[in-house]
């Protein structure tokens, strides 16, 4: 029986409700202890196929299944759902939503207390659990006041309580820093070599850089095979993120004209989070804001919106920033598009260009929360450029962006600094090359490096990054 | 002495009996021992400051009862008052259930209970949704200060609609993320749940159970002599 894939799908078909997205005709097979990464654009059917291997289709998402599916040679239709997720444990890409209670030794139980496990026996895994994921620090906590990292670690021993095999991952490093997304690689490749077998999808895949047996390259819902990672990397598709340091990216050089300060922090300190920090942000100029998990860079960003007022020290700024958050939907309030855009300045005429420019025309009627990821974040971007502030905060804004729809966001940012300064906060290493004309990194409660970004600088932002890597390894 | 940690099973029995039985029994007599009983319990569990807010709630709700009562042009105020005061230390109680009792606990806490799973899930579900719900309402509050939507009294409607529209879709999502994560966990497993954090009935369970319904039968026995 060693050859049975643990995996097999034949013909597999999924067609959403009332659309035409979904996935279609899919044939692959994984084999016990490989790891699989599942790749394309957004919309691509990447997590509906994720779905169809736990089973969240068709058991809570309807529509129109076709094919087969097997999992260790038993056919998927005849397997209910709570023996099947006995094999399978699922690793969400929301933190958020990921966890059914809101206590960290709650979430590692939750699932041993559904299947009936005897105290004793959970207080055994609970502490196997503990010594193998490194959780000492996470027990017993409010899930809410975890850093991402350690959110994750949760979310993969949580999945894992059941003594399952196979392991799904959807989208993992949207949420990571550089180091914490490297750190996952390296804990992935672990697990293979436990003879567990992963399945990653995500359309970021450098922190994979080397792990990888098979790549399952999906594009409309259709479905591409390559045998391995050599394989893949030849293949012509877009794999540059494989090695980010190794991007040809021009630089802009553009130096920055006339020098018009749009905030200033003077010996900022705030909480114990960060510490004197001192900054000038100028007009005409992306700042690029960098650090890991926890550093305060949200943090900094609050203060200049005075959300968060500064134990000591002033903000000197003319406007309040317009700050883009990570999660749009907290920050829609319109009925429509045009609604949306009015609530920002009231000039038809502007929003008419602008809407036409981010290719928002076709949508200008619809509701902001029935609008995809991406044209959410077209639509802030558009706010954004007719809003009359100086200053504009976006908040990671490519987390869950695949490469193109990071390309297009990276071009708008650039253009709008024409008439504001823009300040990005972002872990997103080539997105930062893209539009970053100055680099912040803010480190150990302070700014540690400040400086333009060039063809001579941009080791220096490759140190950061590797920093990051090795920090709190 | 340490915080007294009360089986959050005999909290959810005291919520379902305290406010039916304003059906039966008289509301000034219930209304006077379910303040001193939230007081006794709250001090039991050292929640002080719970204490406090509650007095202070019911106080104001009472003060405004007895003023707006005087008049007939007001006295629908009043009325109103009262029935919303009544509630306050059931009220109290439960948000103690709430915010001190993490959704396992709760869970484990209605499966002794013997209810059906669905309804078990869905009720811990309800819950738990509360101080989410609280997390989101400073979040929208704080993003709309930014956007420079401000919430005015001069338009009382609109204001109401930016804090409400948000919350509806992020309920909507909420809601089918949370199934999910649930299901993929074995929540519909056919089997007795076992439980991690099930707490054995204690002697002072017991007691705060007797002190409740020492307490309801005085109001019966008060009501015959009247």
């Amino acid at each position: 029986m060693a050859d049975t894939p643990v995996i097999k799908a034949e013909g597999l078909s999924f067609k959403y409700n009332e659309s035409e997205e979904g996935i279609f005709d899919i044939s692959f097979e994984v084999m016990k202890g490989e790891a699989v990464l599942i790749t394309g654009n957004s919309g691509c059917g990447k997590s509906t196929l994720l779905k169809c291997l736990n089973k969240l289709i068709p058991t809570i998402t309807e529509g129109e299944l076709q094919g087969k599916l097997y999992i260790n040679g038993e056919d998927y239709a005849k397997v209910k759902m709570y023996d099947l997720n006995k094999e399978v444990g699922s690793v969400f890409q929301n933190p958020r939503s990921q966890f059914f209670t809101e206590n960290s030794t709650a979430e590692l139980v939750f699932p041993m207390e559904n299947y009936g496990m005897s105290k004793e026996k959970m207080r055994q895994k609970l502490g196997a659990l503990k010594e193998e994921f490194g959780l000492l620090k996470v027990i017993g906590r409010d899930i809410f006041t975890l850093s991402s990292g350690e959110r994750q670690l949760l979310a993969l021993a949580s999945s894992l309580t059941m003594d399952q095999k196979i392991l799904i991952f959807d989208e993992p490093s949207a949420n990571l820093d550089y180091g914490n997304a490297t750190r996952l690689g390296i804990l992935i490749d672990k697990l293979k070599t436990q003879g567990y077998t992963i399945i990653v999808a995500d359309h970021r895949f450098y922190y994979l850089n080397g792990y990888i047996d098979k790549v399952l390259f999906m594009e409309q819902g259709r479905m591409i095979v390559f045998e391995s990672e050599d394989e893949f990397k030849k293949s012509g598709y877009d794999t540059r993120s494989f090695d980010l340091f190794s991007l040809g990216l021009p630089f802009n050089n553009a130096k920055v004209v006339g020098k018009d300060i749009v905030a200033e922090l003077n010996d900022i300190s705030y909480k114990g989070i960060i510490k004197d920090i001192n900054l000038k942000l100028y007009k005409h100029e992306v700042v690029g804001l960098v650090g890991s998990n926890g550093a305060g860079k949200t943090t900094l960003a609050k203060i200049l919106c005075e959300s968060n007022k500064p134990d000591s020290g002033k903000v000197i700024k003319s406007t309040l920033p317009f700050f883009i958050m990570q999660d749009p939907d907290y920050q829609l309030f319109g009925t429509s598009v045009d609604n949306e855009l009015s609530l920002v300045k009231n000039d038809q005429e502007k929003i008419a260009e602008c809407e036409e420019h981010l290719g928002l025309v076709p949508y200008r009627y619809k509701h902001p929360f029935d609008l995809s990821g991406g044209q959410k974040q077209r639509l802030q971007i558009a706010m954004a450029l007719i809003c009359d502030r100086d200053l504009i905060i976006f908040d990671e804004p490519t987390s869950g962006l695949d490469v193109y729809s990071m390309q297009r966001v990276s071009d708008e940012i650039v253009k709008l600094k024409e008439h504001a300064g823009v300040l990005v906060i972002s872990h997103d290493y080539e997105f930062l090359r893209h539009v970053a004309d100055r680099i912040i990194f803010l480190n150990e409660k302070t700014i540690t490096d400040d400086f333009e970004l060039t063809g001579e600088t941009v080791n220096r932002l490759n140190e950061i990054f590797n920093d990051m890597a090795s920090l709190s390894a | 002495m340490n915080r007294l940690r009360i089986n959050p099973v005999v909290l959810i029995i005291i919520n379902i009996i305290a406010p039916s039985m304003y059906i039966v029994l008289n509301g000034r007599y219930l209304q006077y021992f379910l303040l001193a009983f939230a007081s006794f319990v709250l001090i039991l569990m050292k929640r002080y400051k719970r204490i406090i807010g509650m007095i202070a709630v019911y106080g104001a709700m009472i003060g405004i009862h007895e003023i707006t009562i005087m008049d007939d042009r007001t006295k629908f105020i009043g009325l109103f008052f009262i029935v919303i005061a009544q509630s306050v230390p059931c009220l109290v109680l439960a948000s103690v259930l709430v915010t001190k009792y993490n959704s396992a606990e709760l869970l484990s806490a209605l499966e002794t209970m013997r209810l059906p799973r669905m309804l078990v899930v869905a009720v811990t579900i309800t819950l738990k949704y509360i101080p989410t719900f609280a997390r989101e309402f400073k979040l929208i509050k704080e993003s709309m200060r930014l956007r420079g939507i401000a919430f005015t009294w001069k338009k009382p409607i609109c204001s109401f609609q930016y804090f409400v529209v948000p919350q509806l879709f992020r309920c909507a999502a909420l809601a089918e993320e949370v199934t999910a994560a649930g299901m993929v966990k074995g929540i519909d497993a056919p089997v007795k749940r076992s439980s991690y954090f099930e707490e054995k009935v204690r002697w002072s369970d017991a007691m705060i159970m007797a002190v409740f319904m020492i307490g309801l039968a005085g109001g019966f026995v008060w009501q015959i002599h009247l």
